[in-house]
Parts: structure tokens; sequence; C-alpha cells
């Protein structure tokens, strides 16, 4: 997607340098905004630019003015807007912008009017939401109301956004490959094929070759015995995480891992795991840490108790921060194309569009290594806090020992979590 | 100009029970559909694999004891078969020598046998001839005693039976 977005953007950028530009500052505002963030974000379309965008379903769950619960389904965010009359919510807008750092640095006359614009809206917000507004939007919706929140019509308000939106719609275009690959590869099982003979053909030998490695390299060595329990999950989260990752490599693709929440939900399926296998031991540990003076366990049971917890939130933060994080340094290199044309004007972005797209390039290359490398550390450490909560002490040896061996795959893992 | 339209870290409740549900079921529907057949096969296959390797070792080891005992077997049968021989042929010097000895003592006796028949005839012959000679004796002196007329008579009878003599 990436790529693509830029050579497309590229591409218009030169159409709109071909008519010559009779002055500095006309040029500069005729250079299209770039951001990075927004491409990375979430929103309610799927972006084939330059082809027309296709909006996502919206469902809304909305609690009326009397305190009865209903339904909205819209085709689009349009149709919400038109049929349903529902509102872009303009102070999400309006407070997301100052908060950007050099937000004022970068602010163009555009910039400025469109705040300027906001702020009255909000200033009229306090009144009950009018409904000239919606007849004004419904004329003609922008892409940034598709990508903003929507305000339910007057006198109700939107309890939960169930809107398909284009992370959701990525993981879930990511699950049916896997759902689809995985069913057809243990359909060649089932007939025998691998089973009763050697593995065939290209498909099957690249899935049972990741397949074996999530089993024999991350599953078997953290949970041994266990390993057929839990790794199910091991190998769903694998493949998820890693389809996802490349889907966000693709054309015209989003990373549905690059969502914060998306990656929390996973993490939250970790940390049940974990905490359902966890045995006596494990809680043990927990509530009276074992091999400690008495006076240090208050201490150390809180630490304990926030262990529990920071985890799977470092699970989920890492996954979302280097899968956002390489789209970011992309979309920021094919940024500075279009910054450096709206600082020095265009002969300046032509001259830095070549180093762009190739530090660009370099770092798509090492996406791909990374969208490997972070599906691996989500399963391998899921499997390894897995495994240090269903792992049944021996106590026949001394504490200290004991202490020393519960603590060094915790440093272990932090270790793994620093390096990547 | 950047504008933060969307916020990359707001809360999405929707999202989340979105995929929360959706990735149970996908963990379900996997679970029964691939991962179950999937794994199951490939421990099949490795079992399967595991149990011919050591089939395979098995059948090597006994393949080698046979041969091992087919060359003992040989070697035994090789020994067996020299023991026979040697046997065979000292069984055959003995009963040629045994032959030979017989064979020599029968000659032994043989001769010994023709020797003393020899010895017998040969006293039979003298026997008889000096009986005869005893006869002939007898018979001349009777003649000379019939014709003892004169000298020259008795000389011409004795050379007529000597003449006799040796003609017979």
């Amino acid at each position: 997607m990436i790529k693509r977005a830029s050579i497309f953007l590229l591409l218009a950028q030169l159409a709109m340098m071909a008519t010559p530009p009779d002055a500095f500052a006309q040029a500069a505002e005729e250079v299209p905004d770039f951001d990075a963030l927004h491409h990375s974000a979430n929103a309610y379309y799927l972006d084939f630019a330059p082809f027309p965008h296709v909006e996502l379903p919206r469902i809304f769950v909305v609690q009326h003015q009397d305190g009865s619960y209903g339904l909205e389904l819209f085709r689009s965010t349009t149709s919400a807007i038109v049929n349903g009359h529902f509102t872009v919510d303009q102070s999400a807008v309006e407070h997301g912008a100052p908060k950007e750092e050099g937000a004022a640095e970068h602010a163009t006359p555009d910039a400025e009017s469109h705040d300027a614009d906001s702020t009255t809206v909000v200033a009229e917000q306090d009144a009950p939401v009018v409904a000239d507004h919606s007849e004004s939007a419904g004329a003609e919706v922008s892409l940034k109301d598709i990508e903003s929140h929507l305000l339910a019509p007057a006198g109700s308000h939107v309890v939960l956004d169930l809107s398909i939106s284009r992370h959701l719609f990525f993981a879930w275009l990511s699950m049916a490959l896997v759902l689809f690959l995985m069913t057809r590869l243990a359909g060649m099982y089932k007939r025998g094929i691998g089973r009763d003979t050697a593995p065939k053909g290209l498909f099957q030998n690249f899935f049972e070759t990741i397949i074996m490695f999530v089993r024999d390299e991350i599953a078997r060595p953290n949970l041994g015995a266990k390993t057929d329990k839990y790794l199910p999950y091991l190998l769903t989260a694998f493949f998820f995480i890693l389809v996802s990752n490349f889907l966000g490599l693709v054309p015209y693709g989003a990373t549905a891992t690059s969502s914060l929440m998306i990656t929390t939900v996973l993490a939250v399926f970790t940390f049940v795991i974990t905490q359902l296998g966890g045995t006596k031991d494990y809680w043990g540990h927990i509530f009276w840490p074992p091999g400690v003076p008495a006076f240090v366990k208050p201490i150390l049971i809180p630490v304990e108790i926030m262990g529990i917890f920071t985890k799977p939130i470092a699970l989920a933060i890492r996954l979302f921060a280097n899968m956002t994080a390489g789209h970011l340094v992309i979309l920021s290199l094919i940024g500075f194309i279009f910054s450096f044309a709206k600082m020095f004007g265009p002969g300046v972005g032509y001259a830095v569009a070549p180093v762009s797209v190739a530090f660009a390039l370099f770092v798509y290359l090492l996406e791909i290594l990374v969208s490997l490398i972070q599906a691996y550390v989500f399963t391998m450490l899921s499997a390894l806090f897995i495994s240090m909560a269903i792992q049944e002490h021996d106590h026949a040896h001394d504490d200290s020992h004991e202490v020393a061996h519960h603590s060094s795959p915790v440093s272990g893992s932090s270790e793994v979590a620093s390096a990547v | 100009m950047i504008v933060l339209a969307v916020d990359l870290l707001a809360p999405d409740a929707g999202l989340i029970i979105w995929v929360g549900i959706t990735f149970l079921a996908l963990l379900l529907l996997l679970k029964k559909f691939a991962w179950g057949p999937i794994l199951s096969a490939m421990t099949t296959r490795e079992e399967t694999i595991h149990a011919s390797l050591s089939q395979a070792e098995k059948a090597l080891a006994e393949a080698k004891q046979l041969q091992s005992d087919n060359n003992k077997a040989r070697r035994d049968a090789e020994v067996h078969s020299q023991a026979i021989l040697r046997e065979a042929r000292d069984e055959a010097e003995r009963i040629r020598t045994e032959e030979v000895d017989k064979t020599r003592v029968q000659i032994k006796q043989l001769q010994d046998s023709a020797q003393a028949e020899i010895e017998r005839e040969k006293e039979n012959a003298l026997n008889s001839l000096r009986n005869e000679v005893a006869d002939l004796a007898i018979r001349a002196a009777e003649k000379i005693l019939r014709e003892n007329l004169d000298a020259d008579r008795q000389k011409k009878i004795v050379d007529n039976f000597l003449g006799d003599l040796s003609k017979n």
C-alpha cells in the first residue's frame, strides 16, 4: 500500500507540477498535504487511490432520547450522514491537532483556516446539533468526514460503534486467508498426503515447515509435555499476526496488527490462557514469593501482581509499535519529498525523491523481516509466559536456587523485548 | 502540516469486540478443522518414521546377526569337513597299512607254505630217488650176480646198465 500510494502521490504531484507555477506561494499551496499518521491510522474506507475509495459499512448501537437502545446499520459513512443524519464529531479533529508537536511550525494558511473553521463548529456545538449542518454535509462528504467519529442525530448518542473499519476489514481478511489456507492444508493431510506419505508440493512443504518451526522451536522448548494443549493457540496467533503483517506490505493493504486494539485483543488471549493455566506454584510465587525475607514480601507482592499485567501489555504495545513504526518511517521518508517541495520549492522535492524512495525501499525490506520477527516474538513470548504459569516447581532444592531459576525466564524475556 | 485526523491510540470498543469474537471463532475453527488434523497427521507420520527406523535398525541388527551366524556355521562346517577329511585320510592310510601288512603276512605265509611244500617235495623226490637208486643198485647187483662170468662180461653188463641208466 505504502509504496504504491507513494508512487501515485508522486505521479499526482508530477501532474500538478506540469503546469508551471507562477508564484512560489501558489506552488507551495498546490503540494498536497501528506500525513503519515493518517495512512497508518484506522478509517472507515478502503483506499484505492487514485481510484475511488470504497466506504465500509457503519454499525452503531444508539441510545435514543427516551432511553431505549437501537441498532443502526448503514451501507457507508456517507449513507450514515445523509440518510441517518449522523454528524461529524469536529471536536475530535480539533483536539487532535494542537497536541501534535511541530504542528504550528508546519501550519499553512489552509490548516489555520481549517482550525478556525472547526472552532466555529465547536462553538456551535453547545446548542443541539443543528439540522442545517447535516444538510450541508449531505451535499458533499469528504474523506476527512469518513475518518472522523460520528455523532448520532440530535437527542440520541452512540453507545457502541461496531462499524467495520479498515483495520477490522484487514483483520478479517487475514483470518479468512489463514482459515482458507489451513483448512486446505488440513484437507491434504486428511487425504493421507503428508500422513502416510511425504508432504507433497511447495504449498504443503512451506506451511509444514512453519508449523513445525512453531511446534519444535517455540512451543516445545517452553511448554514441554503440555505443548499439545497450547499449540493450537500459538499457531493461530502466529499465522494471524504473520498474515496481518504481510497484508500491510501489499499494495492497498493495511496492517491490522498496527492497531493497538487488535494487538490488545491478542495479548488478552495470551493473558487469559496464561492465568487459566496457572498452577498453585505460579500463584504461590506471586502472592507469597519464596526465598526472600518476610519484610521484602510486601514490596515484592505488588511487583509480582503488576508483573501479571505488564507482560500482556508489553506484548500488545510491542507488536503495535513495531508494525506502526515501520510504516510511519516509510511514510515519513516519502513525506520528506512533499515537505521539501513545500518548504524550498518543487525542484528540491524532485531532488529528494530518489533518496527518499531508496530509503523507503530499504525500510520496506526491513519491514518484511520485522513482520516475521514480530510474529515469532509474540508467539515465543506467549509460549514463555504460559510456560512460566504452568510450571510445577520442584521444592526439593533450596530456595536461592529456585529464585534464580524463577527469575531467569523473566530476564530472558525482557532481554528479548529490549532487543526487539 | 500535520493533522492528527484519527488518533493512533484511540480506544475503539467496537473493534475490540469484533476482533475478540472473530479471533476466538478463528481459534476454535482452526483447532477443529485445521490444527487437529494437521498436527495429528504430522505426529502419526513422525511415529511411523520413528517406528520404521527402529524396525529397520532391528532388521539390520538381525541381518548382521544372521550373517555372523552364517559365517560361524560356515567356518564350523569347514573345520568339520577338514576334520572329516583328515579322519578319512587317516582311516584310509590305516586301512592301507593294515592291508599291506595283511598282504605281506599272507605272502609270507604263502612263501612259507610254498617253501615247506618245496622242501617236502624235495624230500619226497630224494626219498623216491634214494629208493630208486637202491632198487637200481639191487637190480644191477642182481644182474651182475646172474651174469658173473668174466670180467669182460661183467664190465659189459655194467656199461650196459649205465647206458640204460643214462637213457632213462
